[in-house]
C-alpha cells in the first residue's frame, strides 16, 4: 500500500513538472498567444459590437468564451509541436504513466485558461462594473471548465501527427461549430426546440450556463446539471485521447 | 545474470491502406550487459524501429523485448526507470537554458534535489557547457545541443544507454569527446546500445555489432570475427606516379581482381589473394611504365563486410535485390 501511494505521489509530481516546463516553454509562443489569448476576445468584440447587452450578460458571454477557446488551444499546438521537435519522445520514454503525462498537458491549457479568464473576469469588474452573483460558483466554473475544455484539446493534439498545422484548423473549426450551437451568442431562452436540442450535446452550453448562474444568478438549466455534465465530459474526452497515443505508438509518432 | 536485452521474434508492421510496411522481421538477439552494442544497417533496413520498440516508443506487432530482465509488454515502468535514450536529433528544450533543461530530466526522472543539482553540475563540467549553463539552448552550436542531450540522458546515470546516430554532422573535438564519453560510460558498466550508419565508429566503439538488412539480422559477432568471416574482401591499395586514361580499365582485367576502386589519388583493388596479386601488379607497372609510389595489402574493413552483407558491391550504390524490397510490402493479411 506504501508503495503505491509513494507511487501516485511520483506520477502527480511528474505530471506538475510537464505542466510547469511547458507553461516556461509554450505560454508565449506565437500559436498560444494566437489561438488562445486573442482569438476569444477578438470573437467576443465582433459578436457583441453595437448590440445592447449589459455589462454581467457580456462577462458571462466573454467567461464562458475565454474558458472554452483557451482552455482548447494548448493540446492540438503543444503535442504534435513536440512531436515535431522530438521532445516527446523523451516524456514518452520517461518513467510516468501515459495518464500521468496527460494529465500534465491537461493542466497547461487548463491554468492557461484560468489567467485569461481571470483577466477577463477583472476587466469586467474594474472597467465594464459587471456585478457578480456568486463570486465562489464563477471561480468553481472557471476551474472545472478550464479542465473539461483542455481535455477537449488535448483530443486533438493527440491525433498522431508531427504538424500542428493538421491538427488546429480541425480543431478550430470544430470549436467554431459548437461556439454557434451552445447559447453563447444565441441564448438558450431563444432558441428553437430543435436548436435547444442540439445545443444540449456541447459542453459549451453547460459552461455557458453555468457562468449565467454564477455572474447573473439565474440561469436555463439546473446548477448541478450544468457541474456534473462538465465533471463527467472532462474525464470522457480523456478515452480518445488515451485511444490515440496508443495508436500513435502502433503507427510509429 | 540476466541480458541487458533479450529480444525474441520481434516483428514490426506499419499499418497501411490495405497493406502493411514490415519493417522489422522476427529478429532475434541479445545484449550483454556492460557492452557497447551497434546495430548497423543501410537507411530504412529498421534500426531507428527497432529502437523506438526497444524504448517503448513504437508497439511491436509481434515477439518479446525484455529490458533488464523485464518485459516491456506486461510493465514498463522498472525497465524505463533505468535506460536513457539519445535520440538521433537533438531534443533539447531550446526555450530552456542548458541548466533547467537538466533540471526538468531529473525532476521527471524523480532524483532528489540534491543529487540533481550534483549530477547537473558534474555532466556540464564533463561536457563543457558549465561556463554556458544559463544560455538558452537555442543559442547552442550543434555539438553543444548533441552533448547536453546526451547529459539529459544519462542524468539519473542509467543502467542501458540507448544512442541513435550519436556523432554524425558534428565537428571532430565533439565527435572525439562523444566517443570518449562511450568508452568511458561502458567501463563504468553502462550498457551502450548505439544505432549507426557510421561503420569506422562502430568498429572503434562496439564489442560487437549486428547488422540489419531489409529488416532481418544479416550477421552479428565482434568487429573483428565478422572481418575473417569475409575474407574475401581483402584488398591492395596502390599508388602511381601518374593515372593515365584507362588505367582502371587495365587494372580491372588483372587476374585475380575482383573489384577496382579510385580512391583519392590511390587504386584500391579487392582479391581473394593479395599474396598471388602483388607480383602481378609488380609486372603490371613495369609494362605500363608507372612508377608505384605506395603499395599495401588491407584486410577487409568492417565497412567492406557491411557493404558484402547488404548486398551492395564494394564501390557501387546499388540498393540491393529489389525482390527484398518488394517483399517487405506485404497484405497485413498474410501475416500470422
Amino acid at each position: 500500500m506504501k508503495i503505491f501511494w509513494k507511487r501516485i505521489k511520483d506520477e502527480l509530481s511528474q505530471a506538475w513538472v510537464v505542466t510547469l516546463k511547458d507553461i516556461k516553454v509554450y505560454y508565449l509562443r506565437p500559436g498560444m498567444i494566437m489561438f488562445g489569448f486573442l482569438m476569444p476576445f477578438f470573437m467576443f468584440f465582433s459578436f457583441s459590437v453595437r448590440r445592447e447587452m449589459a455589462a454581467g450578460e457580456g462577462m458571462s458571454r466573454l467567461l464562458a468564451l475565454t474558458i472554452f477557446f483557451t482552455a482548447a488551444a494548448a493540446g492540438p499546438f503543444i503535442i504534435p509541436t513536440e512531436r515535431r521537435l522530438g521532445t516527446y519522445d523523451r516524456l514518452l520514454a520517461a518513467p510516468m504513466s501515459l495518464f500521468t503525462l496527460l494529465l500534465g498537458k491537461i493542466a497547461v491549457g487548463a491554468f492557461f485558461a484560468i489567467v485569461v479568464s481571470s483577466i477577463a473576469a477583472i476587466v469586467g469588474i474594474l472597467f465594464l462594473d459587471a456585478a457578480i452573483a456568486h463570486p465562489a460558483l464563477m471561480i468553481v466554473g472557471i476551474f472545472i471548465g478550464s479542465f473539461t475544455f483542455s481535455t477537449m484539446g488535448l483530443i486533438f493534439g493527440s491525433i498522431p501527427t508531427r504538424n500542428p498545422g493538421d491538427v488546429q484548423m480541425p480543431s478550430t473549426l470544430i470549436r467554431w461549430v459548437l461556439l454557434f450551437v451552445s447559447g453563447v451568442f444565441v441564448p438558450l431562452s431563444e432558441m428553437s426546440t430543435v436548436a435547444r436540442g442540439i445545443s444540449y450535446i456541447s459542453p459549451l452550453t453547460y459552461a455557458q450556463d453555468l457562468m449565467n448562474h454564477a455572474v447573473l444568478g439565474t440561469g436555463e438549466l439546473a446548477l448541478w446539471l450544468n457541474l456534473s455534465v462538465l465533471f463527467l465530459s472532462g474525464i470522457i474526452f480523456l478515452l480518445p485521447s488515451i485511444k490515440l497515443h496508443k495508436r500513435g505508438r502502433v503507427l510509429g509518432y | 545474470m540476466s541480458h541487458a536485452i533479450e529480444v525474441q521474434n520481434l516483428t514490426k508492421i506499419y499499418p497501411g491502406s490495405g497493406e502493411g510496411f514490415l519493417a522489422v522481421d522476427k529478429i532475434n538477439f541479445t545484449v550483454d550487459r556492460g557492452e557497447i552494442f551497434g546495430f548497423l544497417g543501410p537507411n530504412g533496413a529498421g534500426k531507428s524501429t527497432t529502437q523506438r520498440m526497444l524504448t517503448t516508443l513504437l508497439t511491436p506487432t509481434e515477439g518479446q523485448i525484455l529490458v533488464l530482465g523485464h518485459d516491456l509488454a506486461q510493465n514498463s515502468y522498472p525497465a524505463k526507470r533505468q535506460i536513457g535514450l539519445v535520440p538521433e536529433e537533438s531534443n533539447v528544450y531550446t526555450e530552456l537554458t542548458a541548466w533547467d533543461n537538466l533540471m526538468f530530466t531529473g525532476r521527471i526522472y524523480l532524483m532528489s534535489k540534491a543529487d540533481r543539482t550534483a549530477r547537473a553540475e558534474e555532466l556540464l563540467k564533463d561536457f563543457g557547457l558549465w561556463e554556458n549553463k544559463d544560455v538558452k539552448a537555442e543559442n547552442f552550436s550543434k555539438g553543444m545541443k548533441r552533448r547536453l542531450s546526451i547529459a539529459m540522458a544519462i542524468i539519473h546515470k542509467p543502467a542501458l544507454l540507448f544512442l541513435d546516430e550519436p556523432t554524425p554532422g558534428l565537428d571532430v573535438q565533439s565527435t572525439r569527446a562523444i566517443q570518449t564519453l562511450i568508452r568511458q560510460l561502458s567501463a563504468e558498466g553502462t550498457t551502450v546500445f548505439m544505432t549507426t550508419h557510421q561503420i569506422e565508429e562502430a568498429n572503434q566503439l562496439c564489442d560487437r555489432v549486428a547488422i540489419i538488412n531489409y529488416g532481418k539480422i544479416a550477421a552479428i559477432d565482434t568487429p573483428e570475427k565478422l572481418k575473417q568471416t569475409f575474407q574475401q574482401v581483402q584488398s591492395v591499395e596502390i599508388a602511381f606516379t601518374s593515372s593515365p586514361e584507362g588505367l582502371k580499365e587495365k587494372l580491372t582485367t588483372l587476374p585475380e581482381v575482383s573489384t577496382v576502386l579510385k580512391i583519392g589519388d590511390k587504386w584500391r583493388l579487392y582479391t581473394d589473394s593479395p599474396p598471388d596479386l602483388l607480383p602481378l601488379l609488380m609486372r603490371f607497372s613495369e609494362k605500363e611504365k608507372l612508377d608505384i609510389v605506395s603499395l599495401n595489402t588491407l584486410a577487409p574493413s568492417l565497412e567492406d563486410v557491411f557493404l558484402q552483407i547488404t548486398g551492395q558491391q564494394v564501390g557501387s550504390v546499388s540498393e540491393g535485390p529489389s525482390q527484398q524490397k518488394a517483399d517487405r510490402r506485404r497484405k497485413k493479411g498474410k501475416q500470422s
